[in-house]
């Protein structure tokens, strides 16, 4: 392969100008890896915060007409059969008023089993005070939100009294206060199982079932394979779109423009390579002169182009992630994001490879150009008149 | 004495190159001319009468206005560029008066250059580039750019590029034009020893009367056309 020999040969002896492109290049790249490994980090981030801590993968609900899922244990051991299925929590909501000394408030009791319901949504996490295993301990207990104890002005051991219409009243022992620094933490109070269905007075029946799987990425698949068991389930992507389509958004502006960076620094390749086919007309004209055909001329200085952007693709990769690397490793020693002071930068080989692929055929579709010009040269001319 | 047909390697027939738009200039004017195998020629004639414009007709480095150029019997105004250019390589050695050697590549990689493009294995590229090298005198210069070299020097890497992949025709243009008269007579006696050797033809353009009067074969041109062509004159 002669031509690559000539291609390489170019690029050494005009090792400036050879340096100078790969850097353009490069440092944009270094540039879009960078922010690409942020980018990736911050969503890793986001979901975790969100997705992974404070929503369940699935939501399962009854079926078409039915208020509750009657045969709920049932399902519970088909679900658990599905591949990647991790927790499962069967929960009963409904609504009560609560009142302690002459204060109320209306809230949403959720009936749980503790150790479920721990499994999928990390409720423990979340206990300032009191605790939640106390709930199947001791009966008609509740755990309440740090904000709606402090509106009913409730602490452990006090007693609630829950009522409703339709429904049966009675008293709840504060067992617990829990803060999960949401709106819910007014609203929502959490019982046993059983504490809500004898107060809705119904029988061994939930009105959903919380899923949580190994992989977030896997919750369409397994909200698939419940729909057909025959009962309406729907993926946290289903539940919370607005995610999804904010983080997408932004991403796609952010890789756009680093994208037309890239464009950009391909730009100045092309023009030092018409700068190269210029200065060497009289070259490429004894290269013809020699036997060397239009298009390997063309094949050679679309190698140079490409050369050219692949090096500066890998050196820019490798910057922009050993960047990365070492800004996540650091300790800002002050919060950066919500709770962490690291920012978290997550390098993937997928990005890189898909980079450098990107760069390199850039950088080969630009040089054709520049090299199609070359071939194009009369060897008379080329050689030009002694 | 007769010419025998199969020994023409280049036959010319009613050649003509027109150059220019708006006012055109007859470089070439219906030139006719066989030249054999093994031939040593010298076209001689004024400047601007055709010289160059005939040698890059020969070389295939042009195409004609007119006219047709058969090389070994094929008709070179037929062929594609990828056939023109194997060619080129295969068939024709250049030698130009200033030498055009490549600047970024040594003595002996410009001499392998022909051979790698043939597809010549690099090894034995480099074998017979030293080898050519060694013949014209270059063989403690083969790491030598250009720039490194005399004029004299240059030109000898040139030939020994022309030459490497024993090409049936060599074409030069005042190949010995910048050089003294003893180093443009120590090239002439190299050129004449490799076309006794390897019977190739040597068609030379020259401005040297000297170096013409040694060749086989002296033709003169004149406003593109062929004023005189000693073997003609042989023959009457
Ligand atoms: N590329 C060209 N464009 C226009 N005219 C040309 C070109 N090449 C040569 N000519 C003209 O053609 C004539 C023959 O040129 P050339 O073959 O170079 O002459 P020589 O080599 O005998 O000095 C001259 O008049 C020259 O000016
Ligand atoms: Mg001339």
């Amino acid at each position: 392969m002669y031509e690559l020999f000539i291609a390489v040969r170019h690029l050494t002896s005009r090792r400036r100008q050879t340096i100078f492109s790969v850097l353009a290049v490069g440092l944009a790249v270094m540039m879009l890896m960078w922010s690409q490994a942020m980018m990736v980090g911050f969503t890793d981030e986001m979901y975790s915060k969100t997705v992974d801590s404070t929503m369940p993968h699935v939501t399962v609900e009854p079926q078409e007409d039915e208020d509750y899922i009657h045969l709920y244990r049932n399902l519970i051991r088909n679900i658990n059969e599905i591949d990647g299925v991790v927790s499962i929590s069967p929960i009963l909501t409904g609504t009560a008023t609560f009142e302690y000394k002459g204060k109320n408030k209306n809230v949403v009791m959720q009936g749980i089993r503790v150790e479920d319901h721990d499994s999928v949504m990390y409720i423990n996490d979340n206990i300032i005070d009191g605790n939640f295993r106390d709930l199947e301990i001791s009966p008609n207990s509740v755990v309440v939100g740090d904000a709606l104890a402090e509106k009913l002005d409730v602490e452990i051991g006090d007693t609630i009294d829950a009522s409703f219409p339709e429904a049966n009243p009675t008293n709840l022992k504060v067992v617990g206060i829990y803060d999960s620094r949401t709106p819910m933490d007014e609203t929502l109070a959490f019982t046993s199982l059983s504490t809500v269905q004898d107060f809705l007075g119904v029988s061994d029946v939930v009105t959903t079932i919380l899923v949580r799987g190994d992989d977030r990425e896997r919750a369409q698949a397994i909200s698939g394979k419940i729909d057909a068991l025959g009962y309406p389930a729907s993926s946290w992507k289903e539940t919370n779109p607005e995610i999804i389509q904010t983080l997408k958004m932004e991403s796609t502006s952010n890789t756009i423009t680093l994208g037309l960076i890239i464009i950009i620094a391909s730009f100045g390749i092309v023009s030092t390579l018409f700068m190269v086919v210029m200065e060497k007309t009289k070259e490429i004209g004894m290269l013809m002169a020699m036997g060397v055909s239009r298009r390997s001329i063309l094949i050679i200085f679309v190698m140079e182009s490409g050369i050219l952007g692949l090096l500066g693709a890998l050196i820019g990769v490798m910057l922009g992630a050993m960047f990365a690397i070492y800004m996540g490793s650091y300790n800002y020693g002050f919060e950066v994001m919500a709770g962490i002071s690291t920012i978290p930068f997550v390098v993937r080989i997928q990005d890189a490879v898909i980079i450098v692929l990107f760069t390199f055929l850039l950088n080969l579709i630009a040089g054709i150009y520049p090299a199609s010009r070359a071939s194009k040269l009369k060897p008379v001319e080329a050689i030009g008149r002694d | 004495m007769f010419d025998d047909v199969s020994d023409i390697i280049i036959q010319i027939r009613n050649l003509s190159k027109i150059y220019g738009d708006g006012v055109e200039i007859k470089a070439l004017d219906a030139i006719d001319l066989d030249i054999k195998r093994g031939e040593f020629i010298a076209i001689v004639g004024p400047s601007g009468s055709g010289k160059s414009t005939l040698l890059h007709q020969i070389g295939i480095l042009d195409t004609p206005t007119s006219g047709t150029i058969l090389l070994k019997g094929i008709d070179i105004t037929k062929m594609s560029d990828k056939q023109r250019s194997k060619m080129r390589n295969e068939e024709l050695g250049f030698i130009f008066q200033y030498h055009h050697l490549l600047p970024d590549f040594n003595a002996l990689e410009n001499v392998m250059m022909p051979l790698l493009i043939k597809g010549t294995k690099r090894s034995k590229a480099k074998k017979m580039a030293f080898e050519l090298l060694k013949e014209v005198g270059l063989e403690d210069r083969i790491n030598h750019r250009t720039h490194q070299l005399s004029g004299g020097q240059n030109q000898r890497v040139a030939i020994a590029r022309a030459l490497v992949n024993k090409p049936s025709i060599v074409i030069g243009d005042e190949p010995t034009g910048n050089l003294d008269t003893k180093k443009s007579d120590s090239i002439y006696e190299l050129l004449r020893r490799l076309n006794k050797e390897y019977n190739q033809t040597f068609i030379l353009v020259t401005h040297d009367e000297r170096m013409a009067a040694k060749t086989d074969r002296i033709i003169r041109i004149v406003d593109g056309k062929i004023a005189e062509d000693s073997k003609n004159r042989k023959d009457f």
